[in-house]
């Protein structure tokens, strides 16, 4: 007779270590989501009408609410993902190793930096060309 | 290559370092670019504490960073999703080998295909 483990489905219940994992990999499920809401946006390019029809779609309650979960979940991966990287890709500079700790505010001022570029496409540039509309107005 | 078991026919194509490439590709833009794109076109425009217009939009997108921002925001973080969910199944006993990896690269895939031809169909 061989020994044979049996795994349960519910395994990653029994130890907070398991079910941090598990949340870790659950984040992509509302980022599925929001790729298919950014998905939809790109298509409804198409034109005016469909543009604020997305638009209305965006800002449903439900959507902002599964929207607002990616986005704490897109950080929550950011964090387990940073403290990853000196591990698998440690920097030398000269002899000396980046501290890892360096590393990690490095890939945080990152995301700052995106968001900033991002807000700056949309907030000052657009207000300097004068094309502001209001939320599902489109046009 | 040969290979003799049922379970490995699949690793013999030896795409593992595929999947795991895009994966860590996804990975960094899920954690760089997503938190921005999120807090600006899920949150921040909806709820009208900026305004984004139409033709503003359709002017970025429809350039060739429309075409880099399909790739960083929607393919490889697709691709990143797909590998989690695949291996996420076989965590949680569903699914499995083939089936799962047609399944989740599948719609991986065809989520990018749409979205590239929503942005060939601006040019």
């Amino acid at each position: 007779m061989s020994y044979k483990p049996t795994l349960t489905r519910t395994w990653w219940l029994k130890h907070r270590f398991f079910m941090l994992y598990m949340l870790r990999e659950g984040t992509v499920l509302p980022l599925v989501f929001l790729l298919c809401s950014l998905s939809a946006g790109a298509f409804a390019l198409q034109s005016v009408e469909q543009f604020a029809s997305w638009q209305r779609f965006m800002a449903n309650p439900w959507v902002v609410a599964i929207h607002t979960v990616a986005l704490i979940a897109a950080l929550y991966h950011a964090f387990t993902f940073f403290k990853l990287f000196p591990r698998v890709m440690p920097i030398r500079v000269g002899t000396k190793l980046v501290p890892p700790a360096i590393m990690v505010v490095g890939q945080w001022l990152a995301v700052v930096a995106v968001i900033t570029v991002f807000l700056w496409l949309f907030v000052f540039s657009g207000a300097a060309h004068g094309i502001v509309a209001g939320p599902g107005g489109g046009v | 290559m040969n290979a003799n078991k049922t379970g490995s026919r699949w690793q013999g194509l030896h795409l593992e370092p595929l999947w795991w490439g895009l994966f860590s590709a996804g990975g960094v833009c899920f954690a760089v670019f997503i938190p921005a794109v999120v807090l600006i076109f899920g949150i921040m425009a909806p709820l009208g504490i900026i305004d984004i217009s139409y033709q503003q939009v359709r002017g970025y997108y429809a350039s060739i960073w429309g075409l880099m921002f399909t790739g960083a925001v929607i393919c490889l973080p697709a691709f990143h999703a797909a590998h989690r969910i695949r291996h996420g199944l076989h965590d949680v006993k569903l699914g499995g080998g083939l089936v799962s990896i047609i399944i989740c690269y599948g719609l991986a895939a065809t989520l990018s295909a749409t979205t590239l031809a929503a942005w060939y169909l601006l040019r």
